[in-house]
This record gives structure tokens, C-alpha cells and sequence, in this order.
């Protein structure tokens, strides 16, 4: 009972302090935030306006009796309402037309489906080009164009081959069967549908920008939650060394309080502000950028493997400093170095399975990292499982030798 | 009547590279409800038998037959949590959470007395009206000034109505009116029935608040009684104190020499002296110095007092040792 009241106080201290505080919440809060507003940017400026560019079609295709005018069907595709945002198809009815108004400048582009088209269809040796004629000024409209263009012909090219496959394995085929064969196809391919095009085109769905940021700040946002755990961790054992100096921790030992209830008060207070600024954090993840944190059994796993690895990570440092003024450059040093090692695969974005990817596994941070990461991932509870119980052993090692050095020490 | 400390033969050597003895077989005993204070300059080891009798330290041969705390019948030493119920320490320095207000700075060492539910709160209601502080009870600590922290201070070590206080040199370096104000909560606390172990190097406190006084220094008792029985043990001696016109050392080794002075020591630019009869011996010192052609400017003689007690017994100055 007297253990919880003595937490409860370092609580309430913790939380009265603004430099606590800051580094609890505002910190990782404000770089995650920072991060988020960066690819958030990204995200609302998808409204890249690129003019239409203006294709003269020059369709020569004289048709075939087995496959009919293909060429009329790539000039539908060409001139489908989809794509009339990029590009704007007029027709015209020769080759030196069509070049005459690219080199003027009244066309960015000209696409010439030759004569023998639609019977190249039938003959399996049968080779057709379909001409390309660009504006050379111009650079990413033509490209576009083009990009299009060759999305349809690579239908009409497996049309090509199916009929060359159909006609070799059947040793010949009639008009009739030929032409039972490409509808077939095409129906294959839903160009029959109506209204729908050969090419379709697809802006950027919510879903992926939701997927940018999740694979994008999430890992930030973990990052530096377990960093700034870590930090409360060391600073609240710290509050140890602090009430040492200040007399109020001899104050305790003249009290009918027995040494171990007092350290087992001061071990839970550190528990609990780490529990409470990453249950905050978590939440506030969650309202503010979004972030899904994956299965919640796994969740707490990882949850508790963070409480348990940074709190007995403060008291084994704390243990091992003389006074407070150690405090400043040991956790500096010691806690930005693990920190940094433990998520180096975040900041790095080196896959966790690469040979490096283990590094972070010599620092505690590196264990709660990959958790959570795991978890944010989707991961089954089987995989979180081994490593929350490495984060167990971990802090019961820390633990058991920072407690160890406690009671030896206050002795 | 009967005891409330009863404490035999503690020692305590502290070792960092060499040893410090730093309380060598001290033993004395308090009656409940006196005021016992510890005498001593700063260093004589009043505040590590003071951090021995709060639980703080252990004795080095504690738990031998020979060694014991006993606070109102309860051993510290085999059994700790119930002696230690039976005291309320108030340390030298102030020893508070600034970040909290003094009700839960009260409301908190409660607890950790044990008190709790009706008694915790009226408990510290009571010691925010005894130390003045009610109207303040909800601003934080670290907004008081240095009188209020240490009324705090000493309210905390009251909030569970302890058998015996022991008061650590409270009045280290305060203001002349908050001095004035302890040592009357001290005389008040006596006056309700409750044991005080005091330590001070001021030997006007002593004089004034105790009971029984034990004078230490150089970590033993050197002497131990009543405030008359301590000035018996300097019998009819006389503390003078005299300034001359010239450097002291030129008559420093006449004045050792002549009859009826027992002690003789430097204090900044004064010579003081402990002597039998001053009637006798004043005319034999102003003779002395006029031989040497020393002319004295001034002469102060003091009936004996707790700095003539500590001159006899060590040779030295109270203030000085």
C-alpha cells in the first residue's frame, strides 16, 4: 500500500513537470507530427495538372474478313471519354497530313495504324508496325501517349499470338473459327463491356495515401515512442538519486517504512509513467496521424515488453551513477546510443531480415522496435510471442541487477 | 520515570580511502518527556548518532550485547519498523517535495506513517494550524520561503504525535525570528508531554531549551547533566577575555605561566582564559603585560558558562573546535 503511495507522488511529480512532459509527449509527439505534415503535403497536392495532348489518328485499316476492322477498335479505345483528360484524339486521313500538322505544331502527336493491319491478324508470320510520330519539343505528353498506346497494342499483340498458337496446334483454321477466336479474346479481355476502355485510368486511391503514411510516420512514430519510453524510464529511476540529494529519501528510511516497500514504490512508480505516457502516446498516434498499431493482443504484448525493457533499463543505469550530475552525460550518451542502435533499421529503412537488420537486436530498444513493427505489420501473436519473452528475460536481468546495486547501496 | 531512549555504546567509523571515527562508545539515556540536547561544535559527530538513532546508519557494533537503541522499550536495531513508529525526525536540512503543496506533502508523510482515512486528514489539519500554514496549505512548497519550509519541515515530523522528536541543528542558518519561533514550538512540544533529542552547536540553545545536556566532541560524550552540574565541573572558574594593542604572541607564554590560570587559548585577536579567582589573578595579568610593555585595551569576564565547560574540558573554543 505504502509501495503505491509512494509511486502515486512520483507520478504526480512526473506529470507536474514541464521538462518531463515535453520529452513524454511533446517531443515525440512534434516529430512524428513534422514527419506526417511532410507526406500529409504529398498527399493533398495529387492535383498535377498535365495538359491534354492533342493525337491525330491516321486509321489506314482496310479490315479482314476473320477479324473485321481491329483498327477501328483501337481508335475507340484511343478516343474513350477516360482518357480525354490526357489526351485529345481527332482523326485525319493520311500520313502526310497527320505529319504536316505535328511538324506545325497543331498536333503533339500522330498514331498511324497501316492498311494491313487487321490482316496481319491472320497470317502468323504476319508483322504490322503502327507508326509514331512525336513533336520532339515536347517530353511527357507524347510519353504518356505513347505509354497508352502500347498498353492497347499489348492486347492486340496477345490476340496475335493466340491466333499464331490456335492455327499451329490445329494444323489451319477457317475465317469463321478465326474470327470465333479473337471475340472470344476480346470478350476475354471485357473489351465488349460497354463504356469500358481498353485502358483504364486510376488516380491515386485514399487507400494507398493511407498506406504511404502507415509505412511512411508509423515507424517514426514508434520509433520515437520507444526512445522517449526509454528517457522517462531513466529519468523517473532517477527521481531515486534526486530524492537521495534532496534528504527526502533518508526522510522515507526514518519513517516505519521498510527499505524494500520503498524501493518497490519507486520501481513501480517508474512502471507506471512509462505505462501511461506510452498508453497516451499510442492513443494519440491513433486520433492525430492515424496510425494503426496492428492486432491488439499483439499490441499489449509489445506494450508491456516496452514498460518492462525501459523501466528496468532506467534503474540498472541509475543504479550505476553516483549522483545526479553523472546522470546527464550517462543517459545522453547511453540512451542515444541504444537508442540509435535499437532503431536503426527505422530511420534507415534496412529490411529487418538483412544481415544488419539484427544489429538493433544488441540494445533492449532494438527488441521492442521490432515488435512493434512486427505488430503494425499484421503479424500473428506467434511472432510477437518470442520476442516479448526476450523482452521479458531482458528486463528481469536488468532488474534483478539494478535492484541488487539498490539495496546494497541504501544498506 | 521511565526511559524514552536508552542508548549504549555506538560506534561508527566511516571508510573512504582512510577511516574516520566519527562516533566513538557513545552512550546516554532520555526521560520521557526532556528535552536532551547534543552539544557540539560541528563535527563532533551529533548528527551521525543522530542518523544512527533514526535508523539511518547502523551502529558498527550493533546488535552486540553492549550496543542498543531502545526507543520507549522497542529496540532499533532487532526491531526497527516499531522503534521507528515511536519517532518523528526533523533533518537539518529541509527535506520536502517542492513540486507538491504542503497538504500533500502532509497527506503523503502521513501515509507513510501509517495514518490514513479520518485521522490522516484531521492529523494534518491540526499541523497545518500548529505550523501557521493552513491559508497555504495548497500552494506548492517550492513557492515558501525558507521560514515556512522549515515550519513544513517540522510539522511533518509531528503528524503522528511521536513519542520522541529528534530536532537535527533546526535553526542552521535562519532568520533571528523563525530561530526564536522553533525554539518555542520545542519548549511547547516538551510542554505536551513529548521527548526531545536536540542537537545544536549553539551553546545559547542548548543553555536555554534543555533538560539534560551531553556535550560531544570528537565523536564521544565529554560530559553529560543538567545545565548546573556541567558549570559544576568547571568549579569556581572564570572565562576572561582580553584584547591587547599589540600582536598576541608576545605575551602569550607570560600570561600561560602566572598563577591561577588553567587555559589559555587564541580567539582571532583576543586571548581567553580560564582562571581560578579573577580578584587574584587580573592584577598578576596586567602586571605581566606591563613588564613587556603590552598595554591591554579591553577585559570581559564571564561567569562560567556551556563555553567555559567546553574550554575546561577540551582546551579549546566552543565556536572554534
Amino acid at each position: 500500500m505504502k509501495s503505491l503511495t509512494i509511486a502515486l507522488k512520483d507520478l504526480t511529480r512526473s506529470f507536474r513537470s514541464t521538462f518531463a512532459l515535453m520529452f513524454m509527449f511533446g517531443i515525440p509527439l512534434i516529430v512524428t507530427g513534422m514527419f506526417y505534415l511532410m507526406f500529409g503535403n504529398v498527399k493533398s497536392d495529387d492535383s498535377i495538372s498535365i495538359a491534354a495532348t492533342n493525337v491525330v489518328l491516321v486509321n489506314l485499316d482496310e479490315g479482314a474478313p476473320e477479324t473485321g476492322k481491329l483498327g477501328d477498335t483501337i481508335a475507340q479505345s484511343l478516343q474513350n471519354e477516360q482518357l480525354a483528360s490526357i489526351m485529345q484524339v481527332s482523326s485525319v486521313d493520311s500520313e502526310a497530313e497527320a505529319r504536316q500538322m505535328v511538324n506545325n505544331a497543331e498536333a503533339g502527336v500522330a498514331i498511324i495504324i497501316p492498311a494491313d493491319f487487321s490482316q496481319s491478324f491472320i497470317d502468323p508470320q504476319g508483322e504490322v508496325e503502327v507508326g509514331f510520330i512525336s513533336d520532339p519539343t515536347l517530353t511527357l505528353g507524347p510519353q504518356i501517349v505513347k505509354s497508352v498506346l502500347h498498353e492497347i497494342l499489348d492486347i492486340y499483340s496477345g490476340v496475335k499470338i493466340t491466333v499464331a498458337e490456335a492455327i499451329k496446334q490445329n494444323g489451319s483454321m477457317d475465317a469463321q473459327q478465326i474470327s470465333g477466336l479473337i471475340q472470344q479474346y476480346m470478350a476475354g479481355m471485357q473489351f465488349e463491356s460497354a463504356g469500358q476502355g481498353l485502358v483504364e485510368l486510376r488516380s491515386p486511391s485514399s487507400e494507398s495515401e493511407e498506406n504511404l503514411l502507415q509505412s511512411m510516420v508509423a515507424p517514426i512514430m514508434a520509433g520515437m515512442m520507444i526512445f522517449f519510453a526509454f528517457f522517462t524510464g531513466a529519468n523517473t529511476a532517477n527521481s531515486i538519486l534526486h530524492e537521495d540529494e534532496e534528504g527526502t529519501l533518508q526522510r522515507l528510511f526514518t519513517t516505519p517504512t521498510s527499505q524494500i516497500e520503498i524501493l518497490r514504490g519507486k520501481v513501480i512508480s517508474v512502471g507506471l509513467t512509462v505505462l501511461v505516457q506510452v498508453v497516451i502516446l499510442i492513443i494519440a498516434a491513433r486520433l492525430l496521424f492515424g496510425i494503426a498499431w496492428g492486432p491488439l493482443a499483439g499490441l499489449i504484448l509489445s506494450i508491456i515488453g516496452l514498460v518492462l525493457t525501459a523501466s528496468s533499463f532506467g534503474i540498472l543505469a541509475c543504479s550505476l551513477l553516483k549522483n545526479t550530475r553523472q546522470s546527464g552525460v550517462i543517459f545522453g550518451g547511453l540512451l542515444t546510443v541504444t537508442g540509435m542502435l535499437g532503431m536503426i533499421n527505422i530511420f534507415t529503412g534496412n529490411p529487418q531480415s538483412s544481415p544488419l537488420g539484427i544489429v538493433p537486436l544488441f540494445t533492449p530498444q532494438g527488441w521492442v522496435a521490432r515488435a512493434l513493427l512486427f505488430n503494425m505489420d499484421g503479424a500473428v501473436i506467434g511472432k510477437i510471442l518470442p520476442l516479448f519473452l526476450a523482452m521479458l528475460a531482458i528486463s528481469a536481468v536488468f532488474f534483478l541487477l539494478g535492484v541488487w546495486r539498490f539495496q546494497k547501496r541504501f544498506a | 520515570m521511565n526511559l524514552a531512549l536508552d542508548v549504549q555504546n555506538l560506534h561508527k567509523t566511516f571508510r573512504n580511502g582512510s577511516s574516520i571515527k566519527a562516533v566513538d562508545g557513545v552512550s546516554f539515556t532520555v526521560k520521557q518527556g526532556e528535552i536532551f540536547s547534543l552539544l557540539g561544535p560541528n563535527g563532533a559527530g551529533k548528527t551521525t548518532t543522530i542518523s544512527m538513532l533514526s535508523g539511518l546508519l547502523r551502529p558498527d557494533n550493533g546488535g552486540s550485547e553492549k550496543s542498543d537503541i531502545q526507543i520507549m522499550g522497542q529496540s532499533l536495531l532487532s526491531n526497527p519498523l516499531a522503534a521507528k513508529a515511536m519517532i518523528g525526525v526533523v533533518p537539518q536540512d529541509i527535506a520536502l517535495y517542492e513540486d507538491l503543496t504542503a497538504l500533500e506533502n502532509l497527506t503523503f508523510w502521513g501515509k507513510m506513517y501509517g495514518l490514513k482515512g479520518e485521522t490522516l486528514k484531521n492529523r494534518v489539519k491540526a499541523v497545518l494550524e500548529l505550523v501557521g500554514l493552513t491559508e497555504r496549505a495548497r500552494d506548492r512548497v517550492g513557492k515558501y520561503s525558507g521560514g515556512m519550509k522549515r515550519r513544513v519541515n517540522i510539522g511533518v515530523a509531528l503528524l503522528h504525535e511521536p513519542k520522541v522528536i529528534y530536532m537535527d541543528e533546526p535553526t542552521v542558518g535562519i532568520d533571528p525570528q523563525s530561530r526564536r519561533s522553533i525554539l518555542d514550538g520545542v519548549l511547547a512540544l516538551r510542554d505536551r508531554g513529548m521527548t526531545v533529542l536536540y542537537t545544536t552547536h549553539y551553546m545559547e540553545e542548548a543553555e536555554e531549551l534543555s533538560d539534560r545536556i551531553a556535550i560531544m566532541d570528537h565523536g564521544t560524550i565529554i560530559a553529560n547533566g543538567t545545565h548546573n552540574e556541567l558549570i559544576q565541573l568547571v568549579g569556581q572558574k572564570t572565562r576572561i577575555a582580553l584584547t591587547i594593542n599589540t600582536a598576541v604572541d608576545q605575551i602569550v607564554e607570560d600570561w600561560k605561566r602566572c598563577d591561577g590560570v588553567s587555559n589559555l587559548l587564541v580567539e582571532d585577536s583576543r586571548l581567553v582564559l580560564l582562571v581560578d579567582d579573577s580578584n587574584k589573578v587580573l592584577p598578576r595579568l596586567f602586571e605581566a603585560a606591563a613588564k613587556k610593555d603590552v598595554r591591554i585595551t579591553s577585559v570581559d569576564i564571564q561567569e562560567p558558562n556551556l563555553e567555559t565547560v567546553f574550554l575546561h574540558l577540551t582546551g579549546r573554543a566552543l565556536r572554534d573546535a
